[in-house]
């Protein structure tokens, strides 16, 4: 395995991705889109939320909106920019001729990869512009602005690199690309539907007394199960933006501006998951950190994404001993 | 079969079997293609052709049996066999939107070929496949037949020593055929071993200098051109200023006549190119008056059907 073997692939397939397709139109139409969320959210913010004469920064809220919107966009165009990457070409007849080459299998994965991951991080460079018009409107912080940017471009590369696997794995493209789909709404949907539906089975009964007289409650051990969320891609991304500085006004009286973080809010939620339900209240508005979920959302979503491109490489290993059924080698 | 010196074998295959689960695609099939010839792997359907081509383009693994492509094992060396092996397969695998140019240099630089020498190659090979007024036009614009040629030159890119040829004649126009005999022809004189498969044993009558035939999955035959062309036996159709001396003549020679005397002449075999040669002479002494004296058919098409027939 060479990086110019890589870079030679990835050349290829980004060359060819470029002269198929009306890219133009497609990366137009995202932008408008985008632009016209980002004018609609703003629009509603100005009179719903900071309306006047308030001094809270309309940019925390829109910011935050804004890339929970475009993560969620990001995530339904990365599946199709993969779920062929594999058997289109073995259709093509375009895979065995490249195999053939002295490019080795995770070259060819690699390289794959590495195309369409560039195609999506092209989309998401496009939504720049419109955070930065969010940002213009306060209460950002740039390190907030990068760490969301990265979160979101390595997740761009996860689901590519799942629905490159599947693309290698299943004959047909249709299939894959259904797959991919399911994948990502696995991980976005599946996990909170899950979360939800253990509930009943984590549910356990406490006794407690209160005066003297014995009563008996029930607790959802939700501190048992919080793992599931944390590979949600919403979640991740959400509670990795770094918490923004408490921002004060006034002079003798301290007032402390509340400003509606939704990033901060999902991130909250979901880290107060991991605390174990105890008999006394907890001050959870202290300075005492809660439990940060995003790591391991984070390692297992690489983790996810490296397994996926060892399986495509697996699956471009030649000579092969065996095909799948309907596979067509050549 | 082949007593030369395993070293000018540029394929060496000995009982190689393949499954697709249930479905036997080699059984045990063995054949060798020496440097400077052209070995024609011809069978019918589903004989197994493409198959072995697979695993001679170290692409595909057999369940068990002997390889070598260039000398080498693909399966433990598939570097060095790519390195020295070219591969066309009967699906072009094309990339319908880089030119001509673009398309042969990406593959030069795959197969790591130096910068330096890269355009010189290129140029070198669109003049053999004769599309260098083509160099910067996309591919989508070439006829089958251009497409085709531009498939031959990706394989000949780095200058293979083994040359693997899937189907290579099918749907071509003459002229295309004739081209790609050209082609093959000045390989296989350079020393490249070419091994070129088709289900139409007449497509490869001037391409090649040796025939493997096969039939599901194994070996049936292989032959150089010059014993196939003599042990052929093949009707011949005479004729003669006088029929009925012929007729006569005929009747005292032993030969079967299959049916005689319409206006094109009388027809007798199968013989042999030599039991035709000793009845002509005869017909010459006895002294019946032969104007025509013609083999009927393709020599190598009657043999071909023979071959597989035997194996029913």
């Amino acid at each position: 395995m060479t990086p110019r073997g890589v870079w030679l692939v990835a050349r290829q397939e980004f060359r060819i991705r470029l002269r198929t397709g009306r890219w133009r139109w497609l990366l137009g139409a995202w932008v408008l889109v985008v632009g016209a969320i980002t004018m609609l959210l703003d629009l509603s913010l100005e009179t719903g939320y900071a309306f006047g004469t308030d001094v809270r920064a309309r940019g925390v809220p829109l910011f935050g909106f804004l890339m929970l919107f475009v993560l969620g966009m990001v995530l339904v165009i990365s599946p199709a920019l993969t779920s062929q990457s594999v058997n289109g070409d073995r259709e093509r007849g375009t895979l065995a001729t490249l195999q053939v080459t002295r490019l080795g299998p995770l070259e060819i994965t690699l390289g794959k990869l590495l195309a369409a991951w560039g195609v999506g991080l092209v989309a998401l460079a496009l939504t720049l512009p419109f955070a930065g018009y969010a940002v213009g409107q306060g209460g950002i912080t740039a390190a907030r602005v990068a760490a969301v940017y990265a979160v979101v471009a390595i997740l761009i590369g996860v689901v590519c690199a799942v629905s490159q696997a599947l693309s290698s794995l299943l004959a047909r493209s249709i299939t894959s690309a259904m797959l991919s789909y399911l994948a990502v709404a696995a991980l976005s949907v599946g996990t909170l539907v899950m979360f939800g539906l253990v509930a009943p089975l984590i549910t356990e009964q406490r006794t407690s007394t209160a005066d003297g007289i014995p009563y008996t409650y029930e607790v959802t051990r939700v501190d048992r199960v919080w793992w599931m969320l944390a590979p949600n891609p919403f979640v991740v991304v959400a509670d990795s933006a770094p918490h923004l500085p408490r921002r004060v006004t006034g002079s003798g009286d301290v007032v402390i501006i509340d400003d509606y973080d939704p990033l901060s809010a999902i991130g909250n939620e979901v880290r107060r998951t991991r605390i174990p339900p105890r008999d006394e209240p907890i001050n959870y508005d202290g300075e005492d950190p809660l439990p940060a979920v995003w790591p391991y959302g984070l390692a297992f979503n690489v983790l996810l994404g490296i397994g996926a491109v060892a399986i495509t490489a697996t699956r471009l290993r030649t000579p092969s001993r065996r095909l799948a059924r309907g596979v067509r080698i050549a | 079969m082949d007593s030369s010196d395993p070293s000018d074998l540029g394929i060496v295959v000995r009982d190689v079997w393949r499954h697709f689960g249930a479905v036997p695609a080699l059984s045990g099939m063995s054949l060798s293609a020496p440097y400077g010839q052209v070995t024609a792997l011809v069978g019918p359907n589903g004989a197994g052709k493409t198959t072995l081509l697979l695993v001679l383009a170290s692409l595909l693994r057999p369940d068990r049996g002997e390889v070598r492509v260039a000398g080498l094992d693909p399966h433990h060396d598939p570097a060095g066999v790519r390195s020295r092996m070219g591969w066309m397969p009967d699906t072009f695998g094309l990339y319908e939107q880089l030119t001509v140019r673009e398309y042969l240099r990406f593959f030069a630089d795959a197969y790591r070929l130096g910068r330096a020498g890269q355009d010189d190659r290129v140029a070198e090979l669109l003049t053999l496949i004769h599309l260098t007024e083509f160099a910067y036009q996309p591919v989508h614009v070439l006829s089958r037949g251009q497409k085709q040629r531009l498939a031959l030159a990706r394989a000949l890119i780095h200058r293979p020593r083994v040359l693997l040829l899937d189907e290579p004649a099918s749907g071509l126009d003459p002229r295309s055929r004739v081209e790609l005999r050209d082609i093959l022809r000045g390989l296989a004189a350079d020393g490249a071993a070419v091994l070129v498969s088709s289900h139409i044993l007449t497509e490869l009558e001037e391409i090649a200098d040796r025939i493997v035939l096969v039939s599901k999955g194994r070996t049936v035959g292989e032959h150089t051109m010059a014993d196939l062309a003599a042990q052929a036996a093949s009707r011949y159709r005479i004729r003669a200023t006088d029929p009925a001396a012929l007729a006569t003549a005929l009747g005292g020679q032993g030969v079967p006549v299959q049916h005689s005397a319409n206006g094109a002449g009388t027809e007798v075999g199968p013989l042999t190119e030599d039991q035709a040669a000793d009845l002509l002479a005869g017909l010459v002494h006895s002294g019946v008056r032969v104007v025509a004296f013609e083999p009927l058919g393709s020599n190598l098409e009657s043999v071909y059907l023979e071959m597989t027939e035997e194996r029913r």
